[in-house]
């Protein structure tokens, strides 16, 4: 009894403790509120928060130790398991966007199984349809078989001549798989597979979408760049114009970022940052990287036509403009000194110090990695730019080099006031393209823009020009002495051997001759010759400048400053060809027939007239040749449905080994535009 | 149920084959097991079948193969047929680059073709061979009569016929003869047969006769107009839109009767449309002296003067001249390929010109006496009338001869002659007849029977008359070059271009924009309708000018920066750009 009595106590006195340690701290504790009886009445006081759920495995536990209740228990322990709480699912915009994209890629995949089919059947001579060939006839076995036949000894002994060689089998049997089955089980796996992809697809997103960290985004940004900045430099040896394509939306980026206010220390972050800005030099500094972000980025590119050395030199900030030596209006601010030092603090400072530096080191260490990557993606255009500028270059150089020698050809050149001889190089000889000379110079240019193309083929008239010119011409054929024979009626030289050669005594020419037959003939040449010349324009005023009237001889020299030298026409065909007159006409009614375009596919005349240089008729070619030139694109049994292409189509083999991938890349391309304009 | 068929032992089966044929008998047990199959599965026994099925290509032994395909083309016969040079690589478009691929091949092939063809062309233009001490001109044509078949020397005759100068003219096919004379005789008939189609007398001078398109038509410039008569002489037509004509030549691939009158007009008539297509004067005065240049239909006249000059219905001047003697000439003769011509003057010269090239002479021959007459075989035989004798020369155009191939005198002087394509035949109109004889090696001996048939059946003429007549060609493209219509205007591609760069340094034009009611339309007033009427003419102007730049491909003007000063900027001097 003692001993409870002296437990009471101990107890008693412990409270008491208890009590006077807790009076100590004075918070009021308020009693969490709890529920002991059954009622419908809660009081708004103390309403019972549902912070602590009943745990039902504390329920089961309780359960667990009767052996009545195990199985209850073991079911409700069951339920729990297996009631995973489902994420929150996405919200609907994303998910249809994630549910698109991974249905785009799918169908990408699916339909561009279709593209060496498709690119065959385009690049391919003719198609027939019905596509496949099944013989409507049903043989009968005896029919069939009263075919097969054995050789004849002539054929025997052909073969041993010349062993017939072995048709190589293209098709393979298709081993029979019990396809359903299989269609099955891919198709349930496909389907799996795509669900499992939008799902990891939107996982991703969201966690992606959660990220705040700064610098995620600011590695995820560079990243992309440099992916950017790679794609387009294997672009750029690839496909230069859809490299420049790329470049302008690299650039539209760019110029998108310009336009907003980022980096401009505008932001919330920033006002904070500048309140500690004065106190805190890394702060300072943060700021002071951002600025330079922005103006990395505002910076206009004027650079385009530099080279890379320039660059530097000529991103010269404002700042550079105050310490300009030679600039009186910088210097005359500069003697009031104390208002730039006023501003000259924080961060501000900072940044012209380290522009400063930066000038002087001539290079940019010190900046911050963002900072680096756009200027290298600017270092990069602009070698890109530099790289573009300079083959333009070389192709106008090339030009040139072409128009050295007709250059007489444009109309500045004729207009200038030059005594000059020009030489007579124009060439409409152009209808001559047909000759050796055009496709071997043509041959030298690569592509031939529309415009090329005329002064690529202007180029071969003078060499051709040149090759009129023969001196063998200008030699007379020897006449040769015929011994004819001699009309009965009037033969004096009848009895004469054939071998004998005989002479006339009397040049009979000088009987009949008129003289001026060619002293005529050759006028009409000189006045053919002259008449579609192009005279010389005269454009001096008499007495404009100096005295003008009767007597006064204005002065040579400034009377043929005032000419302006016709454009020399080209030669004429028959320049160097003696006594031959060839009219220089344009026939306006053949002109109508011909054709004063080149078409599509072609870029240069040349091709174009070597495309359509040769006959199809059967009066021109053989028959067979003829029906092979003229067969039509598409041919069609009459009389049969034309089924729609089945997907055995794919495993033909001559659709499998289509593999000209610039067809296939072209036409894919086409379908994918019409693909967006459907969207 | 066991239906099998014996599988035969073919030459081809490989040995390896039959042994693993024979290693699985038939009757072999085969084991059934249950296997579930999985997609994984099916991908190892895809894997594994294409293992197996790995193509191999049978290895040939050249060795064992005596002919290896088709004999080889030898290179100058494909020379022969060549195209010239195919399409280059400037084509960037790789559907189309494809397909002018495939297109190339084709023509490569048709150029294989038409060499391999040329085995078919069996026959070969015979020649007179004699000893090297006698010579050709020493053989008459009684021994060429005694000396070949009695068809051939059924081709030698004599017509002796009253009235007065006759001129002959050959068939297209060399079928059939066409006599008409000075005096209105005019008559035609299977010269070969001898069977006559008919024999009239027009009772009028005739100065020239031709045959048209089919042997049922023929022409005869009488003395005042063109009559066109039947193969049985009925007259069809009088064609009084032609008169006076001197010189007749039908071009027969553009349906054309070419003459010249007395006056000096020159007409083109479209026979198959009745149409008189060129007619002008060639202000060269009456002359006689024309034939036609067959490779690009160009008629070829001379005149007093010694000129011979080109032309062709759709130019008023002459397309070429040349100056080939001092004298007047006598006789014009150009070669079925248009390659040579031959001319002749009173001063007892003639020249061989190379005509295709308007270039020349290639050869200059003095005679003895001023030829009336030219002819070139189709074998490039050259026949010279002198009066009374023809001679005939070989190989004169592209080396100089020495002396006459053939050399026939008659009793009678020469009014003109013809070759017979596809026959040694040289078929002469005289003062009193027609002379017919042969001149060994100086027809075509191969025939195109889609093109001229000799042997030509009623029904082939008729199919052949309807095609002549769909691949007709316009008279517009007689010129000097007849491959001009394959090539492409650049002249007129080069203005076509100046003017779209013209269109990039205008003003769009001015409109006036009074509509002809000035009623309100549609809710709009003038002045909306006004705004929507210039927008429009911007737009399209705008969009124009666009193209153009599109086409020409212009450099963009560069514009050099200038370092920029900031604020400053207005203090740099700005020079205004010089206009």
């Amino acid at each position: 009894m003692e001993d409870i009595e002296d437990n009471e106590h101990v107890a008693l006195e412990h409270d008491r403790l208890v009590s006077a340690i807790s009076k100590l701290d004075k918070t009021q504790y308020i009693t969490e509120p709890t529920r002991n009886e059954a009622t419908n009445v809660n009081s708004e006081f103390n309403l019972i928060k549902n912070k602590n759920r009943l745990n039902l495995s504390n329920v089961a536990k309780i359960l667990e130790n009767t052996s009545h209740h195990v199985q209850i228990s073991k079911k409700l322990k069951k339920t729990q398991d297996e009631s995973k709480v489902l994420t929150k699912p996405l919200e609907k915009p994303q998910a249809e966007r994630i549910k698109r994209a991974t249905g785009y890629e799918e169908t990408t995949k699916r339909v561009g199984r279709w593209d060496p089919v498709v690119a065959r059947s385009r690049t391919v001579d003719y198609v027939t349809f019905p596509l496949k060939h099944v013989s409507t006839k049903l043989q009968p076995t005896g029919e069939f078989l009263s075919k097969f036949k054995s050789k004849s000894d002539l054929e025997k002994e052909l073969e041993e001549l010349d062993p017939p060689t072995i048709e190589e089998n293209d098709e393979e049997d298709e081993k029979m798989f019990p396809m359903s089955y299989e269609e099955m089980v891919e198709h349930r796996q496909h389907i799996a597979k795509i669900r499992a992809q939008q799902s990891y697809k939107a996982a991703k997103s969201k966690r992606q979408g959660k990220i705040k960290s700064k610098k995620y985004h600011r590695v995820l940004k560079k990243e992309k760049l440099k992916q950017q900045l790679k794609e387009f430099e294997e672009l750029q040896k690839k496909d230069p114009e859809e490299a420049l394509k790329k470049l302008e939306a690299l650039e539209k980026g760019r110029a998108l970022e310009r336009h907003t206010l980022r980096h401009k220390n505008t932001g919330k972050w920033a006002k904070n940052k500048l309140i500690r800005a004065k106190y805190d030099k890394e702060v300072r500094q943060q700021l002071a990287e951002q600025l330079a972000v922005s103006r990395s980025l505002t910076q206009k590119t004027q650079n385009s036509q530099s080279s890379d050395d320039e660059i530097e030199t000529e991103t010269i900030p404002d700042l550079n403009l105050a310490q300009d030596p030679t600039n009186p209006w910088m210097l005359q601010r500069s003697d009031k000194s104390n208002v730039n030092t006023e501003f000259n603090f924080g961060y501000k400072k900072f940044l012209q110090n380290k522009m400063k530096r930066n000038e002087d080191t001539d290079s940019e260490p010190s900046e911050t990695e963002q900072s680096n990557v756009e200027k290298q993606v600017e270092k990069k255009l602009n070698k890109i730019r530099g790289n573009i500028e300079r083959l333009e270059r070389a192709s106008r150089l090339e030009n040139k080099k072409a128009k050295v020698n007709n250059t007489e050809r444009d109309n500045l050149e004729y207009l200038k006031f030059k005594p000059t001889k020009v030489k007579a190089v124009i060439d409409e000889e152009l209808i001559e393209t047909a000759s050796k000379k055009v496709d071997e110079i043509n041959n030298g240019h690569g592509i031939t823009p529309v415009s090329k193309v005329l002064n690529g083929d202007q180029l071969p008239a003078q060499q051709s020009t040149d090759s009129n010119i023969d001196p063998t011409r200008f030699i007379d054929v020897k006449p040769k002495y015929l011994n004819t024979a001699l009309s009965q009626v009037e033969n004096e030289y009848d009895q004469l051997d054939d071998d004998e050669k005989v002479v006339p005594k009397v040049n009979i020419e000088e009987v009949f001759e008129e003289d001026d037959v060619v002293a005529s003939f050759r006028q009409e040449k000189e006045d053919e010759k002259n008449k579609d010349k192009p005279e010389d324009i005269i454009l001096s005023l008499p007495g404009w400048g100096s005295w003008g009237g009767k007597g006064v001889k204005p002065q040579k020299r400034r009377k043929n400053r005032f000419i302006i030298n016709a454009a020399p026409k080209m030669p004429r065909r028959d320049e160097n060809k003696g006594d031959i007159i060839i009219k220089e006409y344009k026939d306006p009614k053949l002109v109508s027939h011909k054709v004063q375009d080149v078409p599509f596919p072609f870029e240069s005349v040349k091709d174009y007239e070597a495309s359509i240089r040769a006959p199809l008729g059967n009066t021109f070619i053989p028959e067979k040749a003829h029906k092979k030139l003229i067969r039509p694109s598409i041919i069609t049994k009459a009389g049969t449905i034309i089924e729609p292409m089945d997907e055995e189509e794919l495993l033909v083999p001559k659709n499998r080994s289509f593999k000209n991938e610039a067809v296939m890349k072209i036409l894919g391309c086409k379908s994918k535009k019409q693909k967006i304009t459907i969207k | 149920m066991k239906n099998q068929i014996k599988k035969t032992k073919r030459y081809f089966d490989t040995e390896s084959q039959d042994s693993a044929l024979n290693t699985k008998p038939e009757d072999q047990k085969v084991e059934v097991y249950n296997i579930k199959i999985t997609p994984n599965l099916l991908k190892a026994n895809k894997f594994k079948s294409n293992k197996n099925n790995v193509f191999k290509k049978p290895t040939h032994n050249n060795d064992k193969i005596k002919y290896k395909g088709k004999a080889p083309i030898d290179k100058s016969k494909l020379e022969v047929h060549s195209r010239g040079e195919g399409i280059g690589k400037s084509v960037k478009h790789p559907l189309h680059a494809a397909k002018l691929r495939k297109k190339e091949k084709k023509v490569n092939y048709a150029q294989d073709q038409a060499a391999r063809a040329e085995i078919l062309l069996t026959e070969d233009h015979g020649a007179l061979e004699v000893d090297e001490d006698s010579k050709t001109t020493a053989i008459s044509q009684k021994i060429i009569a005694e000396n070949v078949d009695i068809t051939a020397a059924s081709k030698i005759f004599e017509l002796n016929l009253d009235f007065g100068p006759y001129r002959a003219k050959y068939s297209r096919n060399g079928r059939h003869l066409l006599l008409g004379s000075n005096k209105g005789h005019l008559a035609a008939f299977d010269w070969v047969t001898k069977k006559l189609h008919f024999e009239i007398n027009v009772m009028e001078s005739i100065h020239d006769i031709s045959w048209l398109h089919v042997e049922t038509m023929l022409a005869a410039a009488q003395k005042e107009w063109l009559y066109i008569y039947d193969n049985t002489g009925t007259e069809i037509h009088c064609v009084k839109k032609i008169d006076k004509i001197l010189r007749m030549e039908f071009l027969p691939y553009h349906f054309l009767l070419a003459a010249v009158n007395e006056f000096g007009f020159m007409t083109w008539l479209d026979i198959s449309m009745g149409e008189i297509v060129g007619h002008y004067n060639n202000r060269l005065g009456r002359t006689s002296v024309m034939t036609q240049n067959p490779y690009n239909a160009t008629l070829c006249l001379g005149n007093s003067k010694g000129v011979v000059s080109l032309w062709s219905p759709s130019v008023k001047d002459p397309l070429a001249k040349i100056l080939c003697h001092k004298t007047p000439l006598t006789a014009i003769a150009v070669d079925n390929r248009g390659m040579y011509m031959a001319t002749s003057g009173v001063d007892r010269s003639m020249k061989i010109w190379d005509i295709r090239n308007l270039d020349g002479p290639v050869q200059d021959y003095r005679l003895r006496s001023a030829p009336v007459y030219l002819e070139f075989s189709q074998k490039d035989m050259l026949a010279v009338g002198l009066d009374d004798v023809v001679e005939i020369y070989n190989n004169c155009c592209s080396q100089t001869t020495e002396k006459p191939y053939l050399r026939h005198r008659m009793g009678k002087t020469i009014n003109n002659f013809k070759f017979c394509p596809y026959e040694d035949v040289l078929g002469i109109g005289t003062r009193s007849g027609f002379t017919s004889i042969l001149v060994p090696g100086s027809g075509e001996p191969n025939f195109d029977a889609l093109e001229s048939n000799p042997f030509q059946t009623k029904k082939q003429r008729k199919e052949a008359e309807v095609k002549a007549l769909l691949d007709k060609i316009p008279p517009e493209l007689i010129t000097l070059n007849p491959f001009d219509i394959t090539e492409v205007d650049v002249p007129s591609m080069q203005e076509q271009m100046e003017a779209k760069k013209k269109l990039l340094y205008l003003k769009p034009k001015k409109m006036d924009f009074t509509p002809r009611n000035k009623k309100k339309l549609k809710g709009k007033s003038f002045i909306a309708r006004k705004k929507i009427i210039k927008d429009v003419a911007r737009k399209e102007f705008i969009e124009q000018a666009k193209e153009a730049k599109k086409i020409l491909d212009l450099p963009e003007a560069q514009v050099a920066k200038k370092p920029s000063f900031g604020v400053l900027d207005r203090f740099v001097s700005n020079p205004k750009p010089k206009k």
